[in-house]
């Protein structure tokens, strides 16, 4: 099976079937990454969309020095910071975090799974983006801090910092889902697997 | 700490995360030992990772899929990307300057055993794609001299238009020296090494066949001299090296271009007679 980086170099060189293999191999954590920090599947699809067109004009740009995947991450977490940097108009306080996520409560009959998704999303869009973005890659698609550092473009200290400001934020509004004996966790070891193909 | 004498959470956060410099870790560590409240706050924060790790994954949405697929064909289709099918060039080049008569010129002088590669000028600048443009802009016709394993053999290459020269770049001191150098240029290698290649082996590493060894003697024309400048042509660069060999028992020019240097990656050019592939273009490695 050709590399993520053979597929590239044969995309660059015309290859018009190269890219949609790199699209179907990696589409799926993208759209992960992408719904889970947006919080909102329409924004997801549109920040997937621009962000794989967007790789697909700028492939020459690839040089080499980091995984394709790290390079994709990186432009489809950009296009969903822009977005939410263009919608965001000023900082939550810790109270507005709390009622804003009892506000979103989901409903009693709604299985238990569907129920931590739905609250950890109501709450992760109250954080700023730069602290959703990492807590997504490093605790909820299971990368290390130093490939969300590579992939966010900052040193491995601010991405440690912003989870660790991120999960202080969460921790009071997710408090009453702990001790879940149903809840194990999924995420991690999936994004293990994906990240190592 | 807070006006309770406990610490906060993102101090805490902090901590779990190795962020605090050693003599605050050992203050919030000698009072979590004392502190329920504080303990479970930390194990609160520990909680909240548990919790976003259990969100489940989910596959992207078909609909999304072929969203970005028809995005994806559009953006092709702006973009010009080039036809994995090839063209027919033959027929598309037949009335291009280098297919027509050339004006004589002074072939030039080779001294025997003086080089040991074939160079030939680079038949245009790289172009940015996608842009094909075939004109050459010479107007005095260009020769390329060729020497296989210490004989002289010397093909032209001609080429005629308009415009800017051309320069000839030959190994040692063969060159008219009446003929100012132009453009210095990549040039590649011809070998003849006669080997019969196989599909597995121009998966590279290809170094060891286009080296210095086996590469010896040729017997280059200039069906291949043009066949070779096509193929520069339609990639836009050079090769880095050319060897008359087989392919599966067939009689096979097989071509080796820079595809990315930094990865070490070659794209492999396979060409027959009247230069049609025999083979699909492929990505080697080069050592």
């Amino acid at each position: 099976m050709l590399s993520d980086a053979d597929l590239l170099t044969r995309h660059i060189a015309g290859d018009t079937t190269a890219f949609s293999e790199i699209v179907k191999r990696h589409r799926d954590r993208m759209w992960a990454v992408a719904l889970r920090t947006l919080g909102d599947p329409d924004e997801a699809a549109d920040a997937v969309q621009d962000a794989f067109v967007s790789a697909y004009r700028k492939a020459e740009s690839f040089r080499g020095d980091a995984a394709v995947t790290t390079w994709l991450h990186r432009i489809v977490v950009n296009a969903c910071l822009d977005r939410m940097r263009r919608k965001s108009v000023r900082p939550v306080a810790d109270d507005e975090l709390i009622e804003a996520a009892e506000r979103d409560m989901p409903m009693p009959d709604q299985t238990a799974e569907r129920e931590v998704s739905l609250e950890v999303t109501a709450a992760l869009k109250l954080l700023p983006p730069d602290q959703r973005a990492a807590l997504v890659l490093v605790d909820m698609m299971g990368y290390s801090v130093e490939d969300a550092a590579a992939v966010l473009d900052v040193p491995s200290g601010t991405v440690k910092s912003r989870c660790a400001r991120g999960r202080a934020k969460l921790a009071p509004i997710l408090s009453h889902l702990r001790n879940r004996s149903d809840l194990t966790r999924v995420s991690s070891p999936k994004g293990a697997e994906l990240r190592d193909g | 700490m807070t006006g309770d004498s406990h610490y906060d959470l993102e101090i805490l956060a902090e901590l779990a995360e190795g962020l605090l410099d050693d003599v605050t870790a050992l203050e919030v560590r000698s009072h979590l030992a004392i502190c329920d409240a504080c303990g479970e706050s930390l194990a609160g924060l520990a909680a909240v990772r548990e919790l976003l790790a259990a969100v489940p994954m989910t596959a992207m949405p078909l609909g999304v899929a072929m969203r970005i697929d028809r995005a994806l064909e559009a953006e092709a289709e702006r973009g010009g990307l080039r036809l994995v099918e090839e063209p027919d060039w033959d027929e598309i080049m037949k009335d291009s300057p280098w297919e027509q008569p050339a004006e004589p010129v002074a072939e030039p002088i080779v001294e025997p055993a003086a080089a040991q590669v074939i160079e030939l000028a680079p038949l245009a600048a790289r172009r940015k794609r996608p842009r094909r443009s075939w004109a050459m802009p010479i107007t005095a016709a260009a020769a390329a001299a060729v020497v296989f394993g210490g004989v002289g053999l010397a093909t032209q290459l001609v080429a005629s238009g308009s415009g800017e020269s051309s320069g000839v770049q030959v190994a040692g001191p063969a060159v008219s020296p009446d003929k100012t150098p132009l453009k210095t240029a990549e040039s590649w290698a011809v070998r003849a090494s006669g080997h019969n290649y196989t599909s597995r082996e121009l998966n590279g590493p290809l170094l060891g066949y286009f080296g210095p060894e086996p590469g010896t003697g040729s017997n280059s024309d200039e069906q291949t001299d043009k066949c070779v400048a096509r193929k520069a042509n339609e990639l836009d660069r050079q090769p880095i090296a050319v060897d008359r060999a087989f392919y599966n028992g067939q009689d096979a020019t097989i071509m080796a271009f820079w595809e990315d240097k930094t990865i070490n990656a070659v794209r492999v050019v396979v060409v027959g007679s009247n230069c049609r592939s025999l083979r699909p273009e492929g990505l080697a490695t080069w050592n």
